[in-house]
């Protein structure tokens, strides 16, 4: 090619960027015109995802379409209390919400969220030409009603991950002590009882070095929901007990007598596993929720665990939290013997895929106005300085863009792995009584945390006190 | 005839707000409380089921913990936030080098909010990272873990509590005492009565309306904590910190038991009021039987 042909084409794609660019920015001025008096109010968790929507996309929407907008973002109890009291009570405050994945299948039963498929479908002038459904990830069918539309635009999509310290692991004194007491190279354990294995020797080694470091973390609070979750959702289904070990086409039975799995022998092994490790995971493991356990990573005190995604961008990259910057590696989570290949061949996970969106409640007042802002920031264009700034990713074409890339080295492969491996995670269960059970056991769980009850004990417990809450809700005949 | 009119009339936007946000919100609980009401139960409508409710309440075992918590929490952290609040306000009336300084320090606590002081706390005793969990190792070889301790959890917060509130009881004893007229101690020095009698007979007895006051405005707050206990243990270790109104909020918010909820609500106010009445009764009846 010559140069002249060169400059040729190059100017020729810069007219066509910069025309489509203004062709986009017309549509969001023309599209806006009518609701110049509206003023947008979202409520939402306080995460980094939720603050890049308040500090950069908002202004960024207000500037561009005059359409004012408030993005409340608040503490996850807040958060839930303000939106469900909201909806509930039918007072058209909020015109967008946080939908956490696993609350969803709560509004969609109460009927709460606008089905924003149909508002396009019904206002084809609303529908910017940027925005495609077809974008997003798999992720976003947790959103999907049962008519297949969708009821929130994703916002933030991550998977709960086994973190390690690279500068640990492959420290040439550490290796060759390591070898020398287990027979076996130090590499990241794949199954429980290698995982086991290397905390201990790390423990071991942290008592023997006088250092603060510990062999793993443990998201074991012992008065929070996060300590349910961690076991639920992140250990037992590492052992096949998948939702909760309730089965929700056997009239909902969550205890083994009645064809549940909640007090199962898998359950059981699996209580047991996760409380050895508590035990020698650092000391504030039991008032850690998932905050602290990143923070604790972050700390460098612990040499592995299992570690929400949304804190790996800090804990890997941010030198003003993070003491172990660049030596950060992720992996999939220990599993028991043949729970890959049973989740290969499509049943169970073996993970947390978390997440959320943001919808529009029934009851807004500003629907279309909300649904503009919605496209916004569900377009591919505003993704990838999104996932740079908080590590999440809803859009498929946000994986290949080069500051995701460079940020994925600095991630030690996360977004590969999430992009790769994302299909064995899931979300929460589709129950419409998600905080209800949770609320109902989860003081059962806490006295076994204590010690007050033992792991069998305590599991018969939750499936008895599961089916009796699912009972009183109705669910259960 | 006059004056009247006017009085309630400058009564009356008072009125109105307090009835529009405090009877009328009263009684919509007081309604709700006779229901069955969850709105993510399979039947999410509001469903009338009589007294079942307080029925039930009877017999729950985590109500009843709650409960068994909360009064200790309560005698323990308001008996010692009178004493300490006491001894603090007469030292505060005599004079001593740094006294304003002083003064101004221990009244800080009091302009925190609770949510800032839950978090505090919580720094300070989270287990291994926490300043008092470390000096308490450092210096004493004392393990303290409040994510394991269900004593340890408990006494933290009841100290935090006193921490937090006794600069109010010292205050109101302040003002209390320096109101006091100073013929009875005169006299009763010339009548050679020792400390303690002096303390007993002449200034007890005259301090008791204020006394009675402060215990009052401590025990309502103390019976309603959440904020402080929320930040700091989450109702953990299991239940050994889950206060009423902690779990109240459970009760209500995650679990949108908004029903039964309503019912805890009722009964705890109403508990509130017959432990304040018989404090009422206990302290301040004799006093004005004595004078009849």
């Amino acid at each position: 090619m010559n140069f002249a042909l060169k400059v040729g084409v190059s100017a020729l794609a810069m007219a066509v960027a910069s025309s489509a660019a203004y062709a986009d920015d017309a549509f969001w001025k023309e599209a806006a015109k009518p609701y110049q008096d509206v003023t947008l109010r979202g409520v939402t968790e306080s995460t980094p995802p939720s603050n890049y929507i308040r500090e950069v996309l908002a202004p960024e929407f207000e500037e561009l379409t005059g359409i004012r907008v408030d993005i409340e973002t608040t503490s996850w109890d807040q958060m839930y209390d303000k939106a469900i009291k909201d909806m509930e009570a039918g007072t058209g405050i909020y015109d967008m919400v946080f939908i956490e994945q696993d609350i969803v299948y709560s509004y969609l039963a109460r009927d709460f969220l606008t089905d924003t498929t149909k508002l396009l479908a019904d206002n084809p002038d609303l529908k910017a030409p940027t925005y495609s459904e077809d974008n997003f990830t798999t992720f976003a069918d947790y959103f999907r009603g049962e008519n297949g539309d969708l009821y929130g635009v994703p916002m933030e999509a991550f998977i709960k991950i086994y973190l390690y310290r690279t500068d640990l692991f492959n420290d040439a004194e550490i290796k060759a002590a390591f070898k020398e007491q287990t027979g076996r190279d130090l590499v990241p354990a794949t199954t429980h009882a290698q995982y086991a294995e290397i905390a201990q020797f790390f423990t071991k080694w942290g008592e023997d070095h006088e250092m603060d470091l510990w062999g793993t973390t443990a998201q074991a609070h012992t008065g929070h929901p996060a300590s349910w979750y961690e076991f639920f959702e992140s250990i037992a289904p590492t052992f096949g007990v998948y939702n909760w070990g309730i089965d929700a086409d056997n009239n909902y039975a969550a205890s083994v007598a009645n064809g549940g799995a909640m007090n199962s022998d898998e359950a059981k092994e699996a209580m047991k596993w996760w409380l050895s490790m508590r035990d020698i995971a650092p000391p504030e493991s039991n008032a850690s929720t998932w905050t602290e356990v990143g923070t604790t990573f972050g700390a460098g005190r612990v040499a592995q665990g299992l570690v929400y995604g949304e804190n790996a961008g800090w804990i890997a990259a941010d030198e003003t939290k993070s003491l172990v910057v660049g030596n950060v590696g992720v992996a999939l989570p220990p599993l028991q013997d043949g729970i890959m290949e049973e989740v290969e061949g499509g049943v169970g996970y073996i993970g947390y895929y978390d997440g959320g969106a943001f919808g529009i409640p029934s009851t807004s007042k500003s629907q279309e106005a909300a649904m503009l802002f919605l496209q916004y920031i569900g377009q591919d264009e505003v993704q990838p300085d999104w996932a740079v700034a908080a590590p999440r990713v809803t859009n498929k074409t946000t994986y290949d863009a080069p500051k995701v890339q460079a940020m994925n080295e600095e991630l030690g492969g996360y977004y590969d792995l999430l992009r790769d491996k994302g299909y064995l995670f899931a979300g929460a269960p589709a129950y419409p009584f998600h905080a209800q059970v949770r609320e109902a056991t989860a003081p059962i769980l806490y006295q076994i945390l204590t010690g007050d009850l033992g792991p069998e004990e305590g599991l018969d417990q939750m499936a008895a006190k599961a089916e009796s809450e699912l009972t009183d809700l109705g669910y259960r005949k | 005839m006059q004056s009247n009119k006017l009085g309630w009339i400058l009564l009356a936007p008072t009125l109105v707000i307090l009835f529009f946000f405090g009877v009328l919100p009263f009684l919509y609980v007081v309604f709700v409380s006779f229901h069955q009401w969850n709105p993510f139960a399979a039947s999410p409508e509001m469903i009338f089921n009589g007294a079942e409710n307080f029925r039930r309440i009877v017999f729950d075992d985590a109500f009843l913990n709650s409960l068994g918590v909360t009064v200790a929490f309560v005698v323990f952290a308001v008996l010692s936030e009178l004493i300490i609040g006491y001894l603090l306000a007469q030292a505060f009336m005599k004079e001593f080098p740094g006294k304003s300084i002083f003064r101004t320090i221990h009244t800080l606590p009091l302009i925190m909010a609770p949510i800032i002081v839950g978090s505090v706390w919580k720094l300070m005793t989270t287990p291994s990272i926490g300043i008092i969990p470390h000096y308490l190792d450092e210096w004493f070889g004392i393990t303290m873990n409040i994510g394991t301790s269900a004593p340890a959890a408990f006494m933290t917060i009841v100290i935090m509590d006193i921490w937090h509130w006794t600069p109010l009881v010292t205050l109101t004893l302040i003002a209390a005492l320096v109101s006091l007229p100073r013929d009875p101690f005169e006299q009763a020095q010339i009548d050679g009565a020792n400390k303690v009698q002096t303390f007993w007979h002449i200034t007890l007895p005259m301090i008791i309306p204020a006394v009675v006051a402060t215990v009052f405005i401590r025990l309502m707050d103390a019976l309603r904590t959440v904020d402080e206990v929320w930040m700091l243990t989450g109702g953990g270790p299991g239940s050994s910190t889950r206060f009423l109104g902690v779990h109240i909020f459970k009760e209500v918010f995650p679990k949108t038991n908004y029903g039964y909820g309503s019912t805890i609500s009722v009964i705890v106010l109403y508990l509130t009021i017959v432990v304040c009445w018989l404090l009422y009764v206990s302290m301040l009846a004799p006093r004005k039987n004595r004078k009849g």
